[in-house]
């Protein structure tokens, strides 16, 4: 259960334009420790943009975020360090091409964060357990399915010590078969109570382990509840309509 | 008979000297055309600019004329030997080419490459390093070897600022005893030979770095 104490990510009015396109217009809002939160919304409506916002991988035009207490738009902070414990998956996977999949794995335990090579490794084999591929440990990305690529890039991850993780559309590039076990593995770290914000159309996922639902909609959060009033009965017209369709989808 | 006892030795004199330049030119060549690569795509849009300006006149100029300027510019600074003023002023000429190699391998670096390095904590100098630079040098061989086996032959240029390479080597030779056809044959072997196992080489390297899928 979420510790309403403390809060992981707080985001304060944040903007970010490409151009003239305003893509995120004043967004705010707080995720809790060991709370999963789950954003939905139609695409091209900030939500990648918004994940992006919270590393700085994207730097937003103004607002602030505190990732653990830290503000990470103020620009005196050092971003590289912040970010080694802020955890990230991506829909198209981006395993580093040319490593094996415990080498993805020990590049940061040992480049990062400074780790000597046998401990990394018996820190990446556990991971790789944790996802359940420790068979594919010297496999290269080119020769995992994607289902396998995206946990791969999950334990990598998950190495690195997050205090929050968050998902980009993580199932959107797999196949309907192979989607179930890159939930399973998320659902087990939402059970094992770390702190997500996921990026997701997967309302199982969403109805099982999430606490709250987020819709946004051009670059605003159009309404936000707990997944089960978001799922059940939500307040706006528009909120039923998308969670609607979606639901139908998937 | 004076085949074996007059041209082998001239020959040979030349091969070494070409050998030399070769791989000043190449690996030298390979360091500034690395550093001008990593400055054009990573280092800011004005440096970017007039790196890309200056590699434009570079490559629109014959060698040979570049040579002779590069070498008089060098000569005039800095008190070299010929071998290492001309060695160095095709290193310049080669860098021109081998940045575009580069900064073409880095660009087909896929763009989530550079993020999921940057997501794990790494800073740009360890990204590039780490992720971007294994990827680029598998990209970039290919092209290399284009290069390779150009300034191979190009190497023959030195010849005008009075380098001893096998080029001028025949030369002497075939001025000396009146047999053109057996030095420059001899001579067209030795290069043929160079550029072969040049890019035999570079194909067992890619070979033995190909990423397995």
């Amino acid at each position: 259960m979420p510790n309403p104490k403390k809060f992981i990510v707080e985001i304060e009015n944040l903007h970010k334009a490409y151009g003239k396109e305003e893509v995120l217009k004043g967004i705010s809002m707080s995720v809790m420790e060991g709370e999963v939160v789950v954003l939905v919304g139609p695409s091209g409506t900030g939500k990648s943009t918004l994940l992006r916002c919270i590393n700085q991988l994207t730097v937003p035009d103004s607002g602030h975020v505190w990732v653990n207490g830290i503000e990470l738009t103020d620009p005196k902070i050092d971003i590289d360090k912040a970010r080694q414990h802020i955890g990230m998956v991506f829909q198209d996977f981006n395993l580093f091409n040319h490593l094996t999949a415990l080498e993805n794995i020990t590049l940061g335990l040992t480049k990062v964060l400074g780790m000597d090579k046998k401990k990394a490794h018996t820190r990446a084999m556990k991971e790789l357990k944790r996802v359940g591929l420790a068979n594919k440990y010297a496999s290269y990305p080119g020769q995992l399915s994607g289902g396998q690529k995206q946990r791969v890039a999950i334990a990598r991850s998950l190495a690195m010590d997050p205090i929050v993780m968050l998902f980009d559309e993580p199932t959107s590039a797999l196949d309907p078969e192979l989607i179930g076990e890159v939930l399973k593995v998320m659902k087990d770290l939402a059970y094992g109570g770390m702190t997500m914000i996921c990026v997701t159309h997967e309302i199982g996922f969403a109805r099982e382990v999430s606490h709250r639902i987020i819709f946004m909609e051009h670059g605003k959060i159009v309404e936000q509840g707990s997944s089960e009033k978001m799922l059940t009965n939500p307040d706006l017209p528009r909120t039923r309509q998308f969670l609607g369709k979606i639901s139908e989808i998937h | 008979m004076e085949v074996i006892t007059i041209l082998i030795p001239y020959i040979l004199r030349g091969l070494n000297v070409t050998l030399k330049v070769t791989g000043v030119a190449l690996s030298c060549g390979l360091v500034f055309g690395l550093i001008l690569a990593l400055l054009r795509v990573y280092g800011g849009s004005l440096l970017s600019k007039i790196i890309a300006q200056s590699l434009t006149i570079l490559r629109s100029l014959p060698h040979i004329l570049l040579l002779l300027v590069i070498y008089f510019v060098i000569a005039r600074v800095v008190n070299l030997s010929p071998f290492w003023a001309a060695s160095l002023s095709l290193a310049i000429i080669s860098s021109a080419y081998q940045a575009e190699i580069i900064r073409g391998a880095i660009l087909a670096v896929p763009s989530g490459q550079m993020i999921a390095a940057r997501s794990i904590g790494m800073n740009r100098i360890k990204a590039i390093w780490h992720v971007i630079l294994p990827l680029a040098f598998r990209y970039a061989i290919p092209p290399w070897s284009n290069e390779a086996a150009i300034i191979i032959k190009d190497s023959s240029l030195v010849y005008v600022l009075g380098v001893p390479e096998i080029m001028r080597q025949a030369q002497y030779y075939s001025a000396r005893t009146y047999q053109p056809f057996t030095a420059y044959l001899t001579v067209a072997l030795i290069y043929f030979m160079l550029t072969f196992i040049t890019n035999r080489g570079l194909d067992a390297i890619e070979r033995h770095i190909r990423i397995p899928i």
